[in-house]
């Protein structure tokens, strides 16, 4: 991962220094957290094996509102619904509370993706999945940090 | 032979064949006596052998070794002892015999007569010393093999000390050898059959024959120069080694102070043993020279003199050693510093030689040095501006060595004027060490004396910094300060004050600052407890708790550019304290620290940053509180540094931590929001690595 990363390292500016200038939160901010979530098959991360994409993320600061699709690496994908979760809870961990968070699998990139989507969407339902702590224990995994360059 | 010496000479060797026909068979002792006498002169006195070399040789050590009892009521009164001797006069008399004697001698040697063992090692060692090398080259292993029989498995005292004799001398003779590019070392060979066989028996303290092989081992280091390098470097290590890792130590000191004690250039094998302190494994370097010692060396010998005093058990005996060593070393010292080089060094003295080395420096009196060719009445603490002569006034780092130490129950003779002198020279020389250990001497003696006259003269001599010696008198400041701040004098207050209104001086700031350190932490050559100095309890917690606001406030008043100088003090100070005191006042202190991680200049970085190191060893839940107040600072510098702490903290062990969890998240909740990005993004790190500690499949 770190090669993609290094490449994409948001660059300072002067506006970042200056402590009276707000910095909205944009889709780059939300890519960067989490491009690097690692698959939980692969040794490699979800940006490198292409599963998210910055374009593929939106986020509305005024709004409060923040949307990814991810793209499974096959439509069979077994572990969509595990890459989805890892997702959803890094940005629940990252984000104010007053985002609201839609999670979803790319539309046509999976045979079951409204069953997944709908998982993602319950709010009840994942907080009975992380209940679960051997779900956990894997989505954890899954966000364990790779060292970040700062 | 007397009268007629040139006649007989010119008969040759059909002089020399008639005499081995005539003597040969012959039982008299009184004509055997004879026999050998003339022999003797036909040997030493330059009669021509001929080719009837090995026929002399043969006809006189048929009767070796004598085994000769007189007859009750002799009256010639001819004794075992003068055969033996006349005998090994004749066998030892040339080195064209050393190829007949020398098999000979290892022959007679497996004997099981002692008394044929004892005459067989006395004669070797009588040749040993009158042959060369080459003539022992080739029965170097067979000799060896014998005499490390003798000594290893000896039932008598008297042929032990005979073989290591011996063994001595045969050293002595191979080193007396010139080397030519082509020729084998003897020397060499020999050693390494006697380490060979020696050095692994040193470390098996429980078998019989470590004394042996130490014998033996001594003996070859004694021989010669040459040898005891040789045999230093190789058995050192080990020895070293195995005091180190072993509790039972008493029988390796004494192999080691035997070596020590017995080599003859006592002062060489120190130079060895100090670059193997100091090797990384093999890598050993033997200093070339003879001699008078260079520079390197006498500091080498120092060094190590140093590492073995620390290491010496402290005896009767090792006291001695040192006693008998450190006054060559001030000899050689001043010597070599006479001629012009530098020597920073250390020691330890006792009462006497303190006094010594005040009738030295105060009156020139050298008479107590060994071999020295130095001047009388040198002025020591006389020299002030002469530039070729600041390596003597460097020697005010013996006197501190000498003086400092001292229990405070030896008095030190002269003290007042020592002082006076002491205060002249640290304010008055312009050469940095000179004043700088003029500055300590007179600290160190300071300290232990009670308060009188002397001191009242420090502030008047303070106060009138002019500007040429400033500098000196910074110095003299500080250590006076750091003297009696030990020791919690009422002066001390004032001084400390001076310094602290240092901190903004132009030229002095950035001195004063690192001053603290100074002040604060333990010196090693001076104003501790090992030197007996008057340290009171818990002084540093003192000074902290009586000057951390006076720092805050400086610190808050100071300009920009000066703040750093107050950080790095309050650094310095904080970071000497114990833990304990750490971590109950630095939570308080931690608004300012951390701004002080946002200072650019990396020395108050660094200072800072060694400042909350030891509050994160073993994180107070306090630290937590003080964090989260930074979290709402309105520095970005200052939010981020907080985060970062508290990213840190999650790496704490988990049973320090595990309580935490809920406090942190909580705390973080409101910087995911922050309006700076960076800020946010070093929220959402740590929130991320906090929700992991003691969650399933986290850290």
């Amino acid at each position: 991962s770190s090669l993609k990363q290094q490449n994409c390292e948001r660059l300072q500016t002067a506006k970042d220094e200056d402590e009276d200038v707000a910095d909205p939160i944009d889709d780059r901010e939300i890519f960067d957290l989490i491009r690097s979530i690692n698959d939980p098959e692969h040794p490699l991360s979800l940006e490198e094996l292409n599963v998210v994409e910055q374009v593929r993320v939106r986020v509305d600061d005024q709004e409060n509102t923040v949307g990814v699709e991810f793209t499974p690496t096959i439509p069979h994908c077994s572990m969509a619904t595990l890459i989805g979760l890892s997702i959803k809870v890094k940005l629940l961990r990252s984000l104010p509370e007053r985002f609201k968070i839609d999670v979803h699998i790319t539309p046509g990139m999976h045979t079951s993706e409204d069953a997944v989507n709908k998982q993602l969407a319950d709010k009840e339902r994942v907080a009975a999945a992380l209940e679960n702590s051997q779900l956990l224990e894997v989505v954890n995994q899954c966000l364990i940090s790779n060292a970040r360059t700062s | 032979m007397e009268s007629r010496e040139s006649e007989l000479k010119g008969l040759g060797a059909d002089f020399v064949f008639g005499f081995v026909q005539s003597v040969d068979g012959e039982r008299d002792p009184r004509n055997l006596l004879l026999a050998f006498h003339i022999a003797r002169k036909i040997v030493h006195e330059g009669y021509d052998l001929g080719k009837f070399t090995e026929e002399l040789f043969e006809v006189t050590s048929c009767y070796f070794p004598i085994d000769f009892s007189p007859p009750a009521n002799d009256p010639h009164g001819i004794t075992q002892e003068e055969l033996v001797l006349a005998l090994r006069v004749v066998l030892t008399g040339t080195p064209r015999f050393a190829e007949f004697l020398l098999p000979l001698i290892i022959e007679k040697l497996d004997s099981d007569v002692q008394s044929a063992k004892l005459d067989s090692l006395q004669t070797l060692t009588a040749c040993a010393s009158v042959y060369e090398h080459k003539d022992l080259a080739q029965f170097l292993p067979g000799l060896w093999a014998s005499l490390r029989r003798e000594v290893f498995q000896t039932a008598s005292e008297r042929v032990e000390s005979a073989g290591l004799a011996a063994v001595g001398t045969l050293t002595a003779c191979l080193s007396r050898s010139v080397l030519n590019s082509d020729s084998e070392d003897s020397l060499n060979v020999f050693l390494e059959l006697v380490l060979k066989d020696c050095q692994h028996h040193l470390c098996e303290p429980d078998l019989k024959l470590v004394w042996p092989s130490a014998k033996l081992l001594q003996a070859t280091s004694t021989a010669s120069y040459r040898a005891s390098h040789r045999v230093a470097a190789a058995v050192l290590p080990s020895l070293i080694e195995q005091y180190n890792s072993r509790t039972q130590v008493s029988h390796t000191i004494q192999l080691g102070r035997s070596i020590i004690i017995n080599v003859g250039v006592r002062l060489t094998f120190l130079t060895v043993g100090h670059d193997l302190i100091n090797s990384d494994n093999d890598v050993i370097s033997l200093p070339t020279g003879t001699g008078a010692f260079s520079l390197e060396e006498v500091i080498s010998v120092c060094h190590s003199l140093q590492k073995i005093a620390e290491q010496a058990q402290d005896t009767e005996e090792t006291g001695g050693v040192f006693h008998d060593v450190i006054p060559r070393l001030l000899g050689l010292a001043l010597q070599a510093a006479l001629q012009g080089e530098n020597i920073p060094t250390n020691s330890l003295l006792a009462g006497q030689t303190a006094s010594r080395a005040v009738s030295l420096f105060l009156d020139g009196d050298v008479s107590f040095l060994p071999e020295n060719t130095i001047p009388a009445q040198i002025q020591l603490l006389k020299v002030r501006f002469q530039c070729d002569s600041r390596s003597q006034s460097q020697m005010v780092c013996l006197l501190m060595g000498c003086v400092c130490w001292l229990p405070r129950t030896v008095e030190v003779p002269q003290m007042d004027r020592l002082l006076l002198e002491l205060l002249e020279l640290s304010c008055t020389c312009d050469h940095p060490l000179s004043y700088t250990s003029a500055a300590k001497c007179y600290a160190g003696l300071v300290n232990k004396s009670p308060a009188g006259e002397t001191l009242k003269r420090i502030s008047t001599e303070l106060d009138s910094a002019s500007s040429p010696v400033r500098t000196q008198a910074f110095t003299l400041l500080l250590w006076v300060s750091k003297a009696l701040l030990l020791r919690y004098h009422p002066l001390s207050t004032t001084l400390t004050d001076k310094l602290f209104s240092l901190l903004s001086d132009p030229e002095l700031g950035w001195l004063a600052a690192d001053g603290f350190s100074l002040l604060m932490s333990d010196s090693p050559d001076v104003l501790n407890r090992g030197s007996h100095a008057d340290v009171r309890i818990m002084y540093r917690q003192r000074f902290f708790t009586e000057n951390s606001a006076k720092l805050v406030e400086g610190f808050n008043a100071a300009v920009q550019e000066k703040k750093s100088g107050y950080l790095k003090a309050l650094s310095h100070i904080v970071n000497n304290l114990p833990r304990q005191v750490q971590l109950t006042e630095l939570p308080a202190l931690l608004p300012l620290l951390l701004e002080a991680l946002s200072c650019p200049d990396q020395g108050v970085q660094v200072s800072t940053l060694s400042c909350l190191q030891p509050v994160l060893l073993d994180p107070p839940s306090a630290l937590i509180t003080q964090l989260e107040v930074c979290l709402t600072s309105s520095s970005q510098k200052v939010r981020i540094a907080s985060l970062r702490c508290i990213h840190a903290l999650s790496r704490f062990p988990e049973h320090e931590v595990r309580l935490w969890p809920a406090l942190v998240l909580r705390a973080l909740a409101a910087p995911l929001d922050d309006h700076k990005r960076v800020v946010r993004s070093e929220a959402a790190v740590a929130r991320n690595e906090w929700f992991l500690l003691g969650s399933p499949g986290g850290r």
